[in-house]
């Protein structure tokens, strides 16, 4: 196989392997992870900042879907944050529709409620936020690996203990859910209910966390000890492989997005713009 | 190398009964030395005593002498003490850093640790990989791989410190039989090739086939030890919780039934 | 209707309800994700059989063990137990009948002390105080944990840890008992109470079926054999025939191998046996008859 053939010249040559630094398929996704950390913030507070329906709305489109389209990840961005406002949004639209203190214009009505023009205008505005917000969380998360940023963090000077415990949380929780699944199976399998009223289920926490919890704490231990084994201990840096790469380019664009949305910021807050 | 306890006893923390008792050891270099006894004898606890991380790691009262070429390691830390001896444990997946994406970061997470020039790292994780046969799973997730798979990774990573002793507990216990042979192939190519090995195991067979002397611990004291041939020969094993090797047994079986036992010989080296 | 020291072994193991007659028909399981763990498979094991199910990871026998107590329902074809469709119950119903004891320990022992581990199964059945209590006594004599009630499972050892979990199954009394791996990590007492357990509750006229990849368990306390692989039953018969070598190519196919006494047999010429005992006396009687 072509592959292993590789590897194994690879080995040969112990060369850096090139399967390290996982390059990403577009442009957008070759960015520096922290570039597209401080996208994704500086947009999300702008979509705070701006007022109106026409701020975040453009914000949306052009800090949001713009690039997602470069990325290629239009769809998924799409589905993803819609799953992840849905109820904020759900439950802000029907708020505002119904319930908006300086609503007049009246569209229709339900029964005693009624829906107002300016309630929905509002509700649109907040809408638009929410989408904007979870748009750019989501747009970083589906072009970022979380274990690049930390190891690019990690360069710029982040403890070694620092950049593990959150590569390692990441890590950890497919694996907690794996073994809470297992945990369930084990339980049920003696008789806990978890197809019956909501009070027998609730009885069935305990059987369930219980050793979810008291056996993550003697795994703990024994992994600690396998850590400890392989070095982890030793104080100070560690040396990294590779790390993500950086362009002046970018450091300039980060600064001056953060610059961008600190202005924005003041400005709204001293009233400068509506 | 060569790892000396003399004397050695341990008790853990907040126990009140001591789980090792006036143990002697001696782990010469080249050597793959078995340790067998039956569940709670003490063949994880002297593991982790002749690994540093009893007491370093989890506390608990240390007694007697250890020494590495006759040097008394009681100050050194668990770092310096990892370069010399490297454990490994029986779960495959607990082994695991958690932090490496690819099983040659995996590897190479140990070296990376002790701040090694680049180079080296890369040299020292080539290396394991290839001295494990397992090239060829470097690209792989780790959490993804089988359980035997994920037990070499984790040897890997421990030769990647180069320990001059590999002290092994149980590795092949939580595999299925395919991963028990992978490990145990890959053990014996290590042994062939001259590693210090010292290996707790339950499963007489694997004993067998990798250790030229061994050990029988019972309640925390050596009580056998010699030419695993002849220990594992010994009448006394099945008292002292160890299953004799299915050949073993058979051959008592066949005595017992008045069967001539070297039909068994006969059987095990023709064919 | 306390049982007393005296009491026989087989009385304990009769106390229970008709043992009902378990099939799967046609059984497919897809995964999310496209998987195809079981291929239908028909099976039928009825009162009081011994089953032991083999073959490597992934060959479906982890998806089929789930499907004996309706924690995984079929994609297709259905599980039918005492002549009725399992989808009809809910697990904790179906625990009445099937219990399973899973391999890891770790992940199912949740109390403070071995007593309070042990009642928790007979406790969600609903079973009445004195026939919970003596449930639970039996079961910890069975796996040689009398006088350990108080202890915290964590204290013990993983072998004796193992014996709590299937303690803790043992005394829900089900007519059907699954064991996952009984026999991986345990230590040589350990392996000695299962399968003498495995005997007792056989000889009761309960049905056992474990998953195993211990061919010497299988070929020495089981009487039916069932090879699985890729998601699909490719020998399914007595020990004695499914472990002979004509079927070694089928065996390693699924990565197994038969024990070191079907192996001897071979070489020594002996066929129809694949156990040590076995092997024994087919050589004593032929040795006599020389």
């Amino acid at each position: 196989m072509a592959r292993s053939d590789r590897l194994t010249e690879a080995a040969a040559g112990r060369g850096l392997p090139d399967f390290l630094g996982r390059p990403g398929p577009t442009a957008y996704h070759r960015l520096n992870p922290l570039t597209k950390a401080t996208i994704a913030t500086t947009s999300a507070v702008a979509a705070v900042a701006l007022g109106g329906l026409i701020g975040p709305a453009v914000l949306l489109a052009v800090a949001v879907i713009a690039p997602a389209i470069a990325a290629r990840v239009l769809r998924d961005l799409a589905r993803t944050s819609v799953l992840l406002a849905l109820p904020i949004a759900i439950s802000a639209l029907v708020v505002n529709l119904f319930f908006y203190p300086e609503g007049q214009t009246e569209l229709f009505r339900i029964g005693p409620v009624v829906a107002t023009a300016e309630g929905l205008r509002f509700a649109l505005e907040i809408l638009a936020r929410i989408m904007a917000i979870s748009g750019a969380v989501t747009l970083f998360y589906l072009t970022t690996h979380s274990s690049d940023l930390v190891i690019d963090l990690e360069r710029r000077g982040i403890s070694s203990r620092v950049a593990f415990v959150a590569n390692a949380s990441v890590q950890t929780v497919p694996a907690m859910v794996e073994r809470a699944g297992q945990i369930t199976d084990a339980q049920r399998a003696r008789g806990l209910d978890t197809e019956g009223s909501v009070w027998r289920r609730l009885r069935g926490i305990v059987p369930i966390v219980g050793p979810v919890i008291l056996g993550s704490i003697a795994e703990v231990e024994e992994r600690t000890m396998a850590l400890e084994a392989r070095g982890f201990t030793r104080p100070g840096r560690r040396t990294l492989l590779w790390a993500p790469a950086d362009r002046l380019a970018e450091s300039l664009v980060r600064w001056a997005l953060l610059v961008g949305v600190v202005a924005l910021i003041v400005v709204r807050v001293t009233g400068i713009l509506p | 190398m060569t790892l000396t306890l003399a004397g050695v006893g341990y008790r853990y923390a907040g126990a009140s009964q001591a789980a090792l008792l006036d143990v002697d050891l001696e782990l010469r270099a080249g050597e793959v030395v078995g340790l067998a006894g039956a569940s709670e004898s003490g063949k994880t606890t002297l593991c982790l005593v002749a690994a540093g991380l009893a007491p370093r790691a989890i506390g608990g009262l240390l007694r007697g002498r250890i020494a590495i070429d006759g040097a008394d390691i009681d100050t050194w830390p668990m770092h310096r003490l990892s370069q010399q001896v490297g454990i490994g444990f029986q779960s495959p997946a607990n082994q695991l850093s958690q932090v490496a994406v690819t099983a040659f970061e995996e590897v190479a997470f140990g070296p990376m640790n002790l701040a090694l020039p680049r180079d080296e790292v890369l040299g020292r994780t080539w290396g394991a990989l290839e001295t494990l046969g397992i090239v060829g799973l470097a690209e792989r997730d780790p959490r993804r791989l089988s359980g035997g798979q994920q037990q070499l990774l984790a040897i890997a990573g421990l030769l990647a410190m180069r320990p001059a002793h590999l002290v092994l507990d149980e590795p092949t216990a939580q595999l299925d039989p395919q991963g028990t042979r992978l490990v145990t192939d890959a053990l014996a190519r290590l042994a062939t090739d001259g590693a210090s090995i010292l290996v707790a195991e339950q499963k007489a067979d694997v004993l067998a086939a990798l250790t030229s002397r061994t050990v029988v611990l019972a309640a925390g004291r050596v009580v056998l030890t010699g030419a695993t041939e002849d220990v594992l020969r010994d009448p006394r094993l099945p008292e002292l919780g160890v299953t004799p090797p299915a050949a073993v047994r058979m051959r008592h079986a066949m005595r017992g039934g008045g069967v001539d036992a070297g039909l068994l010989d006969e059987a095990l080296t023709g064919a | 209707m306390r049982c007393g020291a005296g009491a026989s072994t087989r009385d304990f193991w009769t106390r229970h309800l008709p043992v009902p007659e378990l099939s799967l028909e046609g059984v497919v399981h897809v995964y999310r994700g496209g998987v195809r763990a079981l291929d239908g498979v028909d099976l039928r094991i009825g009162a009081g059989e011994r089953v032991a199910m083999v073959g490597q990871n992934g060959s479906g026998k982890s998806t089929l063990l789930r499907h004996l107590n309706g924690l995984l329902r079929p994609t297709a074809g259905r599980v039918v137990i005492d002549g009725t469709d399992m989808l009809r119950r809910h697990v904790a119903e179906l625990a009445a009948i099937v219990g399973v004891v899973f391999q890891d320990p770790d992940r199912q022992i949740f109390a403070g002390s071995v007593i309070e581990e042990c009642r928790f199964g007979p406790r969600n059945l609903g079973r009445s105080r004195g026939v919970l209590a003596e449930s639970v006594e039996e079961a910890l004599a069975h796996t040689g944990l009398t006088g350990q009630e108080a202890r915290n499972p964590y204290d013990l050892g993983h072998s004796r840890r193992k014996l709590l979990a299937l303690a803790s199954v043992l005394a829900m009394r089900t007519p059907i008992l699954v064991l996952d791996e009984p026999t991986t990590g345990q230590d040589r007492a350990g392996a000695e109470r299962v399968r003498s357990i495995i005997d007792s509750v056989a000889a009761a006229g309960r049905t056992v079926i474990a998953v195993t990849h211990d061919m010497e368990l299988a070929a020495e306390h089981f009487e039916r054999v069932v090879v699985m692989r890729s998601g699909s039953v490719i020998l399914d018969g007595p020990p004695g025939e499914v472990l002979d070598e004509a079927h070694r190519e089928h065996l390693s196919s699924t990565n197994l191998e038969p024990p070191l006494a079907a192996q001897l047999a071979t070489r020594l010429g002996v066929r129809g046996t694949v156990t040590e005992s076995g092997l024994v006396a087919a050589l004593r009687s032929s040795a006599a008859s020389q």
